[in-house]
């Protein structure tokens, strides 16, 4: 147990060594009149349990697409895609959800906290959803981990957008996800916020042991990460 | 620390699983005031259709139990034998009042003296009669003061035409059977005395108590014993419902007076029309509120699904917070609509010159359901289409679902048909109020469609207010369509009440000029006809209209022999049963509409055809070319119906169900005839020379079913003006959810706009000019389709002229216009006043 937050601390030696795989994956839209563009093109990849990986890459190069795909929000046009050991590919979109509650967290860019929900309410909405009997103590308790705990009612309207963030933030951490994806996370904040944000990702990362995948196009941000790796031309590279 | 429990599977636990984050997210919901339109909305819904069902309820009671001093009492039981002891136990058993009266025909003398008289006898009970008051007076149409309950024992009083008959003087003594009677009085005014359309002989009125003693009561006696019955409605109904002795019938004022159940009917549906139009209104502000609510949801629901939440989780959370917060807010509108109603009949009453009987209950659970039908299917679709957000719209909210889910349109669809079911007793008009709000909107549709694409070259050429206002609806196309819609469909409904409060009613008031006949005369001899038309001329009147009458019987349908016993209604039967009038004629009032086949004219004269009011026609279930065959005094006559048609009773003319044209039935000769005519207040006179000058001729003084008549319409007018008040209402509500409905993204583009440098005034303007070109749109297609409907339910449903008013065209579209851009100020001012600095940090 982890002294500060009572949580369940878990090492990438506990879970399956492979977080998340992916073989192949081709992404096409339908731009109109029939033709298909290529977003992502036979692209793989392989993260282990507990590692922290960042994708970086150019402004419209496919990183947010990649992060839909590998969390199982969207299904690729071809290849295969595996999430803590089982196949996306296979399952329909309800069994994809099954699989992420519980397992999954996200922290985005422009946050996507509910307007009509408190910090707490918010916070405890995904341990709710994974069916935790806990959700208000376990909430309240990563709240005051984030440093918001003196603004559990408060609602979104009323919070600056780093403290909006850390909501997230606490939000990501709540149900205790193997797996957390981060989409930009200071991409609407300012750069000390955004540093001070990033140190409590990366902090709560590394006491909770959870896997970590990125996107940004923020190299300072992708260099603390454990790996990092480029999208090109609907490639990863190293 | 616990372990998740395995989450949202698709079992009892799943529903309780979505219960707990329904309960949830409606109580988080709640406190940050994001319900609070939808549940307005569905507050309000709930609250017009009680209120107003309520409300039109117990006026329709009101005037109904009103009508009862027509008859005398609230309903009468009537039947050839004296009714049992038990039976008459159990009526008052449930709180209602009664009073026994006998009446027969028997033959009338005056003591000392050689005049005698047919006449009805009628006996009746301490109470008689339940409504309304006897009135009487010292001498023929002499003046009048109001009886002091009924003859006292060993009296009688007698009617203008048996005083008349038996020349009697005040104080004269008759013979009655055994018993011998002193008038004291004359009858001048009897509540229940038949209506246009009953017979009529010279009557006397006694005391039960001298009944035995006359001995006129025994075997065999034509006795028609009836009832009065006096109380709620509620025991009234349970009356109906009671086992009735054999041969006994119950009527009300509706049943035994055509005339005034005529007028109940129209009212009723005056009032059905105001109760649909405030559930369209209530229907579209639901529609609205739900659609701006479903477009919150989506982000929500990719949150959720993103989250870990299933599909069938989603659905099942948001139909039962839907559900739980329709009947939470359903539960405060049927409180509130309850006192709404009470203060409707608070401020109504005086007006409409009655009590208001208390409201029943029945109206409420029909309310509810109502609300319920009208959340599950107006509310529920939309909301179901955001449950098809897919998750990855957490990363691009454009990529939206765009589900239109056919699942909508069928719920819309069945929640239209159940509404109209719900309305059962006014099916036809429903029809015509939902087909025509459906037709009308999808025209606004089309036409805002229209709009939008015309606007985009239109809008070059304008100023930058101007731009920016057209720019507004062309760019949200689907919104703008879908508000034009809706204002449009509340604006038909506000339109439809003021066409129906003031032309609709104007024209039925018109059908009853001051100068509507107010006096029947009946039992006029052949012989007399000439001599009555000289009468008449002499004190002023110019054309008197004289119906002939045979007395016909049915003896077969179509060749086939038929008798009472062939036919399974009870009504058809007693119809049947006796000898009834029938006339001929050239040309018929126009109080009488064409059902199918064609009029005759003077030159038909002889044909063997019959022309069947739809009373005969329902009985008899006739249809064009059917023969009766009909005995007159002997003599058979074969007759083919050559039309159908639909009297409008409430005209107080003579009307006969079954009518031939002249020359087929004067052979078998005319037994009496029949004629109405408009007496002045202060003309009595007149119908004393009458009486002197043609003692046989019966004047049976129709003031007070024409009063009743009038008066109905009158608490209409009345009663329909609050009604408007409290729709106009909720049609405003609905227009503050159509705007509020984009308010967020109007306080973004407005401080964007700010930000570029544009001036309040500049986007003022161009709210302004959004909000004119909107109203204006549907303003004038409402305008157009309320005068359709009107014309529709004019023709259709009413039977009363109506011309279109080009004016109301006008009126609706400036109207549409002010109102809508009034309401859009109104309701977007403070989001011009809000800083830019704000709404774009919040966004």
């Amino acid at each position: 147990m982890d002294a500060d937050t009572g949580l369940t601390v878990r090492t990438a030696t506990d879970t399956a060594a492979e977080a998340v795989f992916a073989e192949g994956v081709v992404k096409q839209i339908n731009t109109g009149g029939g033709d298909l563009l290529s977003i992502l093109d036979g692209l793989s990849l392989r993260v282990l349990a507990g590692e922290s990986v960042a994708i970086v890459g150019a402004s419209g190069s496919g990183k947010t697409t990649l992060l839909s795909l590998l969390a199982g929000l969207d299904l690729p046009t071809a290849g295969e895609i595996r999430l803590d050991g089982r196949s996306l590919t296979e399952l329909d979109e309800d069994g994809r959800a099954r699989l992420r509650a519980g397992r999954v967290g996200f922290v985005f860019q422009s946050f996507q906290l509910l307007s009509g929900l408190t910090a707490l309410e918010n916070v405890m909405l995904p341990a709710e959803l994974a069916g935790y009997a806990d959700a208000g103590p376990r909430a309240r308790t990563v709240l005051e981990r984030v440093g918001l705990g003196q603004r559990l009612d408060h609602y979104p309207h009323q919070m600056s957008g780093g403290e909006q963030q850390r909501v997230a933030i606490a939000r990501a951490f709540a149900a205790e996800p193997h797996i957390l994806f981060a989409d930009e996370p200071t991409g609407n904040l300012d750069l000390v916020t955004g540093s001070h944000i990033i140190d409590l990702l990366f902090e709560l990362n590394r006491s909770r042991g959870t896997t970590l995948i990125l996107v940004t196009h923020d190299t300072a941000l992708a260099r603390r990460c454990g790996r990092v790796l480029t999208l090109n031309q609907g490639r990863l590279h190293e | 620390m616990n372990s998740p429990q395995m989450p949202l599977r698709e079992t009892r636990a799943g529903w309780a699983a979505a219960l707990r984050h329904a309960l949830a997210r409606l109580r988080r919901g709640w406190r940050s005031g994001e319900l609070l339109v939808l549940a307005l909305a569905l507050a309000v819904a709930a609250a017009a259709v009680v209120s107003v069902g309520l409300f039109s309820d117990r006026v329709r009671q009101a005037i109904e139990r009103g009508s009862g001093d027509t008859l005398g009492a609230d309903a009468i039981v009537e039947g050839h034998e004296a009714f049992p002891a038990d039976y008459r136990e159990r009526l008052q058993g449930l709180g209602l009042r009664t009073a026994a009266v006998a009446q027969f025909p028997s033959v009338v003398a005056v003591v000392d003296g050689q005049q005698t008289q047919l006449a009805t006898i009628k006996a009746a009970e301490p109470g008689y009669p339940l409504r309304g008051a006897l009135r009487l007076s010292g001498e023929p149409y002499g003046p009048t003061r109001a009886a002091n309950g009924i003859p006292p024992v060993g009296e009688a009083w007698v009617d203008a035409r048996l005083w008349s008959g038996l020349a009697l003087q005040p104080g004269a003594h008759l013979q009655v059977g055994g018993s011998v009677l002193r008038v004291t009085a004359l009858i001048a005014d009897e509540p229940g005395r038949g209506g246009a359309f009953a017979e009529f002989a010279p009557e006397l009125l006694m005391n039960r108590a001298d009944l035995a003693a006359t001995g006129l009561i025994g075997p065999g006696s034509r006795v028609q014993h009836i009832l009065q019955l006096g109380g709620e409605p509620a025991a009234l109904a349970a009356a109906r419902r009671l086992q009735r002795p054999v041969g006994a019938r119950l009527l009300g004022a509706r049943d035994a007076r055509p005339e005034i159940s005529s007028a109940l009917d129209r009212a009723g549906r005056f009032l059905d029309i105001a109760v649909l139009a405030t559930i369209l209104l209530s229907a579209a502000a639901v529609s609205l509120t739900a659609r701006l609510h479903s477009q919150r949801l989506r982000d929500e629901v990719a949150l959720l699904k993103c989250l870990g939440a299933g599909r069938g989780f989603v659905v099942r959370a948001l139909t039962l917070q839907l559900v739980l917060l329709g009947l939470g807010a359903g539960a405060v509108g049927v409180v509130v609509g309850g006192l709404g109603q009470a203060v409707l009949g608070w401020f109504a009453a005086p007006l409409l010159n009655t009590a208001l009987p208390a409201p029943g209950w029945l109206p409420l659970p029909q309310a509810l359901a109502l609300s319920l039908l009208m959340l599950l299917g107006f509310a529920l679709p939309p909301v179901l289409e955001a449950a098809a957000a897919p998750p990855v719209r957490v990363f691009q909210r454009a990529l939206d679902a765009g589900v239109h889910s056919q699942l909508g349109l069928v719920l819309a669809a069945l929640a239209v048909v159940a509404l109209v079911l719900l309305q059962a007793g006014a099916a036809r008009l429903a029809l015509f109020v939902i087909g025509g709000a459906s037709a009308a909107a999808a025209v606004l549709a089309l036409m805002a469609w229209l709009l939008v694409l015309a606007l985009s070259p239109l809008r070059r050429r304008s100023g930058v207010a101007w731009r920016f206002g057209l720019g507004n609806i062309a760019r949200r196309r689907g919104a703008a369509v879908a508000q034009a819609t809706a204002l449009g469909v509340a604006l038909l409904a506000l339109l439809l009440l003021t066409v129906v409060r003031t032309d609709l009613l104007a024209s039925w008031r018109g059908r009853l000029p001051p100068d509507a006949p107010n006096q029947f005369l009946i039992n006029i001899q052949p012989e007399q006809v000439q001599p009555l038309r000289e009468f008449f001329a002499a004190h002023g009147y110019a054309h008197l209209d004289l119906w002939p009458m045979a007395r016909a019987r049915l003896v077969a349908l179509n060749g086939k022999p038929v008798s009472a016993d062939s036919f399974d209604d009870p009504e058809t039967r007693r119809w049947i049963n006796r000898e009834f009038n029938m006339s001929w004629t050239t040309g018929f009032g126009d109080d009488n509409k064409l059902l199918s086949g064609n009029w005759w004219s003077a030159a038909d004269a002889g044909q063997p055809w019959l022309s069947a009011e739809e009373y005969a026609v329902e009985r008899l279930k006739l249809k064009l070319g059917d023969t009766l065959t009909l005995d007159l005094a002997g003599t058979r006559v074969t007759l083919t119906v050559h039309n159908t048609r639909k009297v409008r009773w409430d005209s107080f003319r003579p009307n006969f169900f079954l009518v031939t044209p002249p020359g087929m039935l004067d052979s078998s000769g005319a037994t009496q005839w029949i004629t109405s005519f408009y007496l002045a207040p202060g003309q009595h006179a007149l119908l004393r020379d009458l009486v002197r000058q043609f003692p046989n001729v019966t004047a049976v003084d129709l003031d007070a079913a024409l009063g009743e008549v009038r008066s109905i319409v009158d608490r209409m007018v009345h009663a329909l003006e609050f009604i408007f008040a409290f729709t106009l209402g909720a049609g405003l509500v609905v227009m503050l959810a159509v705007i509020e409905a984009s308010r967020a993204q109007r306080a973004r583009e407005t401080a964007l706009l700010r930000t570029l440098g544009a001036s309040s005034r500049v986007i003022l303007q161009g709210l302004l000019a959004e909000y004119a070109t909107l109203g204006l749109l549907a303003g004038s297609v409402a305008a157009v389709a309320a005068q359709t409907l009107a014309w529709l339910l004019a023709a259709r449903v009413f039977d009363i002229p109506y011309g279109p008013r080009p004016l109301l065209w006008l009126a609706g579209a400036v109207a549409g216009c002010a109102v809508v851009t009034l309401v859009g100020w109104l309701s977007l001012r403070g989001v011009l006043r809000t800083p830019p600095r704000q709404v774009l940090a919040g966004s």
